[in-house]
């Protein structure tokens, strides 16, 4: 795949696990070692309880389309349009949500609700990007 | 003391810059423009003013043309002694909300806030509107989540707002055409206005899509322009031309502060409109005009409902036709032709500044008989800010 045009991430000390593993092909969140929950965007605190002892934690299985939108604007220079961009829920993952682009249909074929399964592809800067795939 | 804050300030002066898409004039003279009108419109010199505040503050800058008018080169320009300065963005639920409690807690006696922009400059150098973030080389902070994937405008992190609400209660674009094209109708009784050819709903909704379900006439227009507010102690008032009172104040962030992680889309603006009616005793029926902040057209809607203008999901059926929004209906919106025909003058300056004329009756050809109460709001979600300004 060609890269996606665009602007790349700042890494930190908070987010650098989330790139990490998304050049690997995994999305993970993060988990409180004291109360289990979940949360994301990683803030090195837990929503929670509040609690500063954070680990990177898998998230798995389909997600579903909460909302979307289809860009036609052409922002940047070599940006391709049309592409979707889905905020996708998990279900398994209960206040875990993610923002993505969407592959695996037509992007004006995608509709709220719609299931999802976890995908990047290659972004700017070399970066992996959250890429939403559909499941037929 | 009275117990509330607003009962002890007044907005007394506005001022606004030329404003077009592009004015080919500096940002700094621009904004010395407009504090120069707002001071001359409060009945006030220059010398009077002790408080100077920019929205936003110089280093937050993130759109080209975004933050111009800086406030060192301000002051340094106009030789004020200020007893309170601030340049912010966070925190801002509406723009004279700082220059408000500075004034309360007798800090300054006569601050001026500004802003302004050169995004229509801006805009035209970058051959479009430019992506969001895009002065620096990385994308920082809660825009690390959106620009990587392609979220590079305000259009695109609103656009699944408009999309879910619309799913949710059923809303369609031939009802929300209403908006901009109503708007419009008013921006033709608005010289300052950078569009004011009558647009239809068909032109509308045959308008390029940008990012679904917004669509161009759903976009604010980027613009050049500067508005000053002139916020003085109430005990002042008997040496101001025009003053108008400030009823109430409120920005309550209740939700997760980013915008794709609010929860629900379909519902934005409500703890701030709680806040809101809490602090008076006024009610929704007792609006007369309406100035909504409307980046979007969506924003319009949500602010409509938040505030109980309307219930619910029930935005499209109150303003289809046009009638109870435009001039004479119900509840006049955006009467200066809103951030979709006026300018992005941004963060409800143009709106503040609006207000203010029809609650004095200089609002011209536009003006709404007998303006009493006016309501204006600023953006929305967790930066949504709304205010009560009421006739003196």
């Amino acid at each position: 795949m060609t890269e996606v045009a665009g602007i790349p991430p700042a890494v930190t000390e908070e987010t650098r696990a989330f790139w990490d593993a998304a050049a690997e092909g995994r999305l993970v969140a993060e988990r409180c070692q004291d109360c289990g929950a979940e949360s994301f965007p990683p803030r090195g605190a837990c929503r929670a309880c509040r609690g500063r002892r954070m680990t990177p934690s898998p998230v798995s299985g389909d997600g579903v389309v909460y909302s979307l939108t289809v860009n036609y604007q052409r922002w940047l220079p070599g940006l391709t349009v049309p592409f979707c961009i889905v905020i996708v829920d998990f279900p398994g993952h209960p206040g875990i949500r993610v923002a993505g682009r969407l592959r695996g249909c037509a992007p004006e074929e995608a509709f709220i609700g719609m299931a999802v399964g976890i995908g990047f592809e290659p972004g700017p800067g070399g970066f992996a990007i959250p890429s939403f795939v559909a499941v037929s | 003391m009275s117990a509330r804050f607003e009962e002890r300030v007044v907005i007394s002066g506005i001022g606004q810059s030329a404003i077009g898409r592009q004015v080919d004039r500096s940002g700094l003279q621009l904004t010395l423009d407009a504090i120069g009108a707002a001071v001359a419109d409060a009945g006030l010199v220059m010398d009077d003013i002790d408080g100077l505040a920019m929205f936003p503050g110089g280093g937050t800058a993130n759109l080209p043309g975004y933050a111009s008018g800086n406030l060192y080169e301000v002051q340094d320009a106009l030789r004020v002694t200020t007893t309170w300065r601030q340049g912010v963005v966070e925190g801002l639920t509406l723009p004279f909300y700082g220059a408000a409690m500075a004034v309360a807690t007798g800090q300054a006696r006569h601050a001026v806030v500004w802003r302004t922009v050169k995004e229509g400059s801006a805009a035209r150098a970058a051959g479009g509107r430019p992506a969001y973030g895009s002065t620096k080389p990385t994308a920082e902070g809660p825009l690390a989540w959106l620009l990587p994937i392609g979220m590079l405008s305000p259009v695109v992190q609103v656009a699944p707002y408009a999309a879910r609400y619309m799913h949710s209660y059923g809303v369609t674009r031939e009802q929300l055409a209403w908006i901009p094209v109503t708007q419009r109708a008013w921006a033709a009784l608005n010289p300052d206005a950078v569009y004011t050819k009558p647009l239809s709903a068909a032109e509308y909704l045959a308008g390029r899509m940008i990012s679904t379900p917004i669509s161009l006439y759903d976009c604010d227009v980027p613009c050049d322009g500067a508005t000053a507010i002139v916020v003085s102690a109430v005990e002042t008032a008997t040496d101001l031309r025009a003053p108008v009172r400030v009823e109430a104040v409120a920005g309550v962030v209740d939700g997760r502060p980013s915008w794709e992680q609010w929860q629900d889309m379909g519902r934005v603006g409500y703890a701030t409109a709680a806040a809101l009616w809490n602090r008076t005793s006024l009610r929704p029926a007792d609006v007369d005009v309406a100035q909504l902040y409307d980046g979007f057209t969506i924003e319009a809607v949500w602010w409509l409902e938040a505030l109980g203008f309307c219930g619910t999901g029930e935005a499209g059926d109150f303003v289809a036709g046009g009638e109870r929004i435009g001039p004479g209906g119900s509840l006049p919106l955006n009467t200066w032709g809103g951030q979709l025909s006026g300018g992005r003058l941004h963060a409800a300056f143009g709106h503040t500044a609006e207000a203010v004329r029809q609650l004095r009756g200089e609002a011209g050809a536009r003006q709404v008989p007998g303006a009493a109460v006016a309501a204006v709001t600023n953006a929305g979600g967790y930066e949504a800010g709304a205010a009560l300004l009421t006739r003196w």
